[in-house]
């Protein structure tokens, strides 16, 4: 999926899985804390349509 | 070439090993795919999908082999006309369990002109055992290559631009030979929103990228139907090389085994859970 991701140009870093029980409830948490820090860190997706749309009309003039 | 193939059929046909055969028929110059039950119908209007040259229409012969097959009554033996590509659809079919008794289907082999083979870059223009036609070089095809030589934005731009075009006509999925789901994901509005156009990005085409994994036999159909142009075939041979590295999988290989992702368990050793 990371790979996936990469090739369609989404830092792979944005995407994470885990397995969790549904027993692990504070690792749960910790695991989500963790990821919302890591995504708080990398900044805003990407994916937001604005930004996109920018993206997709350079793209198309060049 | 068309005769020896027509010998070969007619011969399979006397003899009572196959009830019919699943070939290509012209039609007053159409193509289309037609089931031989006659050897006189093979005189009138059997064709190799040659409209301008050998092959100019394709189908998909492993996905109509298998309706074939699913919605026959009894459980006759039929032939079906394959070229390299076919053939390895079928392999990907076998593996995944679609076919039930593969000894049903009679592959009638053909292998492509170089022509042919350089149009679609074929990775390997021929099936294992072929009537008629000459061994020709196997093609490469460098795009996904193309793409990776780009930096992660450009990359995601140029997807985007691809997907932008998408008029969500499900052709990438209706002709693929190993699309073989009875439900499919890319209709569930839970899951993907529907009564979009362009269909919701990068959502509608990752997530058939991702069936792709351990299916894709790179056989060019999809982007050759794509009415807008997409390089589908790019992302998914991607996701078939993700898979060769992770899994050691080659997909459509003639032989026993199941695709990596068709199996439940530990089995194929992999620990990638947490990755």
């Amino acid at each position: 999926m990371k790979k996936l991701i990469e090739f369609y140009g989404i830092d792979p870093e944005r995407l994470s899985l885990k397995w969790v029980s549904s027993a692990e409830g504070p690792r749960f948490a910790k695991v989500i804390t963790e990821f919302v820090d890591k995504i708080r860190e990398i900044g805003p997706s990407p994916l937001r349509p604005k930004v996109l749309m920018e993206a997709v009309s350079v793209e198309k003039a060049s | 070439m068309i005769e020896q193939v027509k010998e070969h059929v007619k011969g399979l046909l006397a003899s009572g090993k196959i009830a019919g055969f699943l070939g290509l028929r012209n039609d007053a110059g159409v193509v289309t795919p037609f089931l031989f039950k006659q050897e006189e119908q093979l005189d009138s209007s059997f064709s190799l999908g040659e409209t301008e040259s050998q092959g100019t229409m394709r189908y998909p012969m492993a996905k109509l082999a298998l309706h074939l097959i699913q919605n026959c009554d009894d459980d006759s033996t039929y032939g079906v006309l394959v070229r390299g590509c076919d053939e390895r659809a079928l392999n990907e079919l076998k593996r995944w369990n679609q076919l039930g008794n593969p000894d049903r289907i009679v592959q009638v082999g053909v292998a492509c002109t170089l022509g042919l083979a350089e149009e679609h870059e074929c990775r390997k223009p021929f099936p294992d055992e072929f009537v008629a036609g000459e061994k020709v070089d196997p093609q490469t095809n460098n795009s996904v290559q193309q793409v990776l030589a780009k930096d992660l934005d450009s990359r995601l731009a140029f997807w985007s631009a691809e997907f932008d075009r998408c008029i969500k006509c499900y052709g990438c999925r209706n002709i693929c030979p190993v699309c073989f789901c009875n439900v499919c994901t890319l209709e569930e509005d839970a899951l993907i929103k529907t009564g979009n156009i362009p269909p919701e990005n990068p959502m509608f085409h990752l997530t058939r990228a991702v069936h792709m994994a351990g299916r894709c036999i790179d056989c060019n159909l999809c982007t050759e139907a794509c009415p807008a142009e997409i390089p589908l075939r790019t992302l998914y041979k991607r996701v078939a090389e993700i898979i060769a590295d992770e899994f050691s999988y080659v997909t459509g290989a003639t032989g026993e085994g199941k695709s990596p992702l068709n199996i439940l368990g530990s089995d194929p050793g992999h620990t990638a859970a947490n990755d």
